[in-house]
């Protein structure tokens, strides 16, 4: 009898062994607040990406804090900090002092979220997302990677602005922090020597709700409840007073506005095009090349996505044309030929490394897009280098322009081209990914990873090696995959580095080095 | 597009039935099943997907059942799989899916005039036998994750007929994927992957139509994960979806008279209703081969 209960005890303690728990998995990056390695008292002076002039977005002068005013909301932060709850503590711990990270992060997941395709209706037509109407099935919006990384795009360059402007200011009103004015305040989070009005955390707060609020209008409860909390946990942790929040709250929604504005008008709205229009760049193709892509769903797709995001509004580049690659090989010729026979090997002996590679990049359906996996790797930099706000928001500004440019250029070279896939052009030919609803050339993934590396080797020199690694592994990733052709790939790559180089050429020039 | 779980087959000497081994006796069974489905469901939202048309996996099944003493049976079963779809553009899958090792005892075997009440509890483990992907939705040959389970066995027999519940417990740990972000209902910076804990059931009744040599039973089963998340719309399943099925099927198990030793199976199973699983049609085909391996084995392992 004792040993059936041993035994039976083993096989229970196996089973605790064996247990997963999804509570213990995390569900965003582990984060502590750092002391920033360099504080950019001159960033008010580098050169914004839309604002005229610093000041185009106007302030209040600040009170004094010899002022009543601000005596009284000194007391009034005094008594907040001295009795914070549990909740209000892991508000503080969660921003940290780089709230950027987090908005980054939040951008990232909503992306995810919002990444699935429509789909087909009974009689096996397409319903489109409607901005109009965002919460009818298909909900608004498909954040395919044009689309997340135009979001993305304007969130930081927003976020970059507004910065530059927030440093401005706080350099020319100087007002101390509240631990410089009474040394007996509580603070939660390591002292910077930064002046304190208007606050960074709120203006990086409001540019995040408004822009993001405008890229997915069904999250705007949800991000309003976050921004909230960001504001607020500047005052728990004793940063900034009312004051402070007001100002840099007025700052970061009167720079998104502007931004916004751009938004409206940058061609995006027609990137969509009727059915029409992409039949007519099929025939287009077909005329000049001989050769058209086409979806091969079933139902097929009538259109793919964005036939015109190739004629949004670029960041940096001049024009599409400037970068738009030569032809590719024709279907039939030599070199099409040795590329096809490549991925028929490939898929016919694909390793287990190249398996994990294809599925590593993969950043299909549900994810946050190839765009989403460099800001990733860009956070994570951020925070390595232990950057001030103003820094981050530079190095996301620079990565999402050219990000974004990649994406409009490489769209542009997609429809032009109109190039059939692997899967079309290749009799009997299967893939381990889902295949994209866009033409094939040039590799959308090797043409963001290659601009997005350009970017980051630019502003970490030291990461220089592991970025150019990186887009190389992204763009194989797709040849693994049997998602794209080498040459779609190796293209992708030289044009994304070109696009890439405009976008450096730009950082260069704006005072910050 | 749903993800495919470790289901088990409806064959004789499997740690669901009431079978034990004699001792020392041991069973070589080698079955081939098919399962396919047109139909799956989204969540809750049953539909067809013109990008699979006909989803298909085939099971090559080696199972052993031992009897180490005239009370535990240990069963041992390491299927291979292949699976594909009729439409669409994705690539199939195969190889070696889970191995799964159980032992099952006997606990109460209680007689009375022409009845007999069984009551036996089973515990097992299955893992992942190969390097398959369990993030490749529907061609993944299963979850990827340990599965430690309990069953208990109620069986009731009464001259030639009898009938049967069981329940199991299944305590399952985590998979490894090949991404390390993925979002269900929140985003995970993690490869790995918490597969909701199961429970599966069934029940059934059978009888001998011919004693000691045909046997037919028709059972009820099915699985309802306790936790897990739903697919949203069209998107791919996932392995951490919460999976519900319900399911019908009906069995039989023939004894060569003249040659005891060898049996055949045939079944054939129809899911009636779930959530985050295919809709499968199934059947299968056995053969086992029974012989002594040490001890007395003189007693009939086949009769209830």
């Amino acid at each position: 009898m004792n040993t059936r209960i041993i035994s039976f005890l083993l096989m229970v303690v196996c089973c605790c062994m064996i247990q997963s728990c999804d509570k213990d998995l995390p569900t965003q990056l582990t984060l502590d607040a750092y002391i920033f390695t360099a504080l950019d008292e001159k960033g008010g002076t580098w050169k914004p990406v839309l604002l005229s002039t610093v000041e185009q977005v106007a302030i209040p002068e600040p009170e004094s804090v010899n002022s009543v005013a601000y005596q009284a909301e000194l007391a009034q932060l005094k008594s907040i900090t001295a009795q914070l709850d549990a909740q209000q503590k892991a508000a503080i711990q969660y921003w940290g002092n780089n709230g950027l990270i987090r908005w980054n992060e939040i951008a990232r997941e909503l992306t995810s979220k919002y990444n699935l395709t429509p789909a087909p209706n009974p009689d096996g037509s397409y319903t489109l997302p409607d901005p109009a109407n965002p919460s009818k099935y298909p909900n608004f919006p498909f954040s395919h990677p044009p689309y997340a990384s135009r979001a993305l795009a304007y969130w930081s360059a927003a976020q970059f602005d507004a910065l530059v402007a927030t440093w401005h200011y706080k350099f020319k009103y100087r007002r101390a922090t509240p631990k410089q004015v009474d040394a007996t305040i509580l603070t939660y989070l390591p002292e910077q020597q930064l002046p304190s009005y208007p606050s960074d955390a709120a203006a990086v707060a409001s540019v995040s709700q408004t822009i993001l609020t405008a890229m997915f209008p069904l999250e705007k409860d949800f991000i309003a409840e976050k921004a909230a909390e960001h504001r607020l946990a500047m005052q728990w942790a004793g940063v900034n007073v009312e004051s402070d929040i007001i100002a840099g709250d007025l700052l970061g929604r009167g720079v998104a506005a502007i931004f916004l504005n751009r938004a409206s008008k940058d061609g995006m709205k027609a990137a969509q095009t009727p059915k029409p229009i992409s039949d007519s760049l099929t025939l287009a193709a077909k005329a000049r090349f001989g050769w058209f892509w086409e979806n091969l769903e079933k139902p097929q797709r009538p259109v793919g996505i964005t036939p015109f995001f190739g004629k949004v509004q670029p960041w940096c580049i001049p024009n599409v044309a400037t970068v738009r690659p030569l032809p590719p090989p024709a279907p039939g010729s030599p070199a099409f030929e040795k590329d096809a026979a490549e991925l028929r090997d490939i898929a016919n002996n694909l390793t287990p490394e190249q398996r994990k590679i294809a599925n590593f990049w993969s950043d299909g359906l549900g994810s946050y897009t190839p765009p989403g996996h460099w800001n990733r790797l860009a956070s994570d930099f951020v925070v390595e280098y232990q950057l001030n706000p103003l820094r981050t928001a530079r190095v996301f500004a620079y990565l999402n322009m050219a990000i974004m440019d990649a994406g409009i250029s490489c769209w542009d070279a997609k429809y032009f081209y109109h190039y059939p896939r692997p899967s079309q052009a290749i009799p009997g030919f299967k893939t381990i990914l889902g295949i994209p609803n866009f033409p094939s050339y040039t590799s959308g993934h090797s043409t963001f990873s290659a601009a997005a590396a350009a970017v980051l080797s630019h502003l970490f020199p030291e990461k220089q090696v592991q970025c150019e690694a990186w887009a190389k592994e992204a763009s194989l990733s797709r040849i693994y995959a049997g998602i794209h052709y080498r040459f779609d790939t190796e293209v992708g790559l030289e044009q994304g580095k070109l696009v890439g180089s405009y976008t450096v050429g730009v950082a260069k020039n704006d005072g910050a080095e | 597009m749903v993800v495919s779980c470790f289901v088990y087959p409806s064959l004789a000497q499997t740690p669901t039935d009431a079978t034990l081994m004699a001792k020392g006796e041991l069973c070589v069974a080698l079955s081939y099943s098919s399962e396919n489905w047109e139909k799956y469901w989204e969540g809750t939202l049953q539909r067809d997907n013109g990008n699979i048309g006909t989803f298909t996996r085939q099971t090559v099944m080696p199972m052993l059942a031992l009897g180490v003493t005239k009370k535990i049976t240990a069963i041992a079963a390491l299927p291979w799989m292949q699976t594909k779809a009729s439409a669409g553009q994705l690539r199939g899958a195969e190889g070696l899916q889970d191995w799964g090792v159980w032992i099952k005892g006997e606990a109460i075997q209680h007689s009375f005039a022409a009845s007999t009440l069984k009551v036996q509890a089973v515990a097992g483990i299955a893992g992942p036998a190969s390097n398959y992907l369990p993030d490749y939705a529907p061609f993944n040959l299963g979850l990827g994750c340990l599965d430690g389970s309990f069953r208990g066995i109620v069986q009731y027999e009464h001259q030639r007929w009898y009938a049967r519940a069981q329940m199991g417990y299944h305590v399952r740990g985590n998979s490894t994927i090949e991404r390390n972000y993925y979002y269900t209902t929140t985003g995970y910076y993690t490869d790995q992957v918490a597969i909701p804990n199961a429970i599966t059931y069934g029940y059934s009744v059978g009888a001998w139509v011919l004693p000691q040599s045909l046997r037919a039973e028709l059972t009820y089963d099915g699985l309802t994960s306790l936790d897990g998340h739903d697919i949203r719309r069209q998107d791919i399943g996932f392995p951490s979806n919460k999976m519900i099925f319900t399911r019908v099927g009906a069995s039989l198990q023939y004894q060569i008279p003249k040659y005891t030793s060898f049996g055949v199976l045939a079944s054939g199973s129809y899911i009636l209703n779930g959530r985050n699983v295919g809709q499968s049609s199934a059947f299968s085909f056995g053969i086992l081969y029974r012989f002594g391996l040490f001890g007395n084995h003189n007693s009939n392992s086949i009769t209830n």
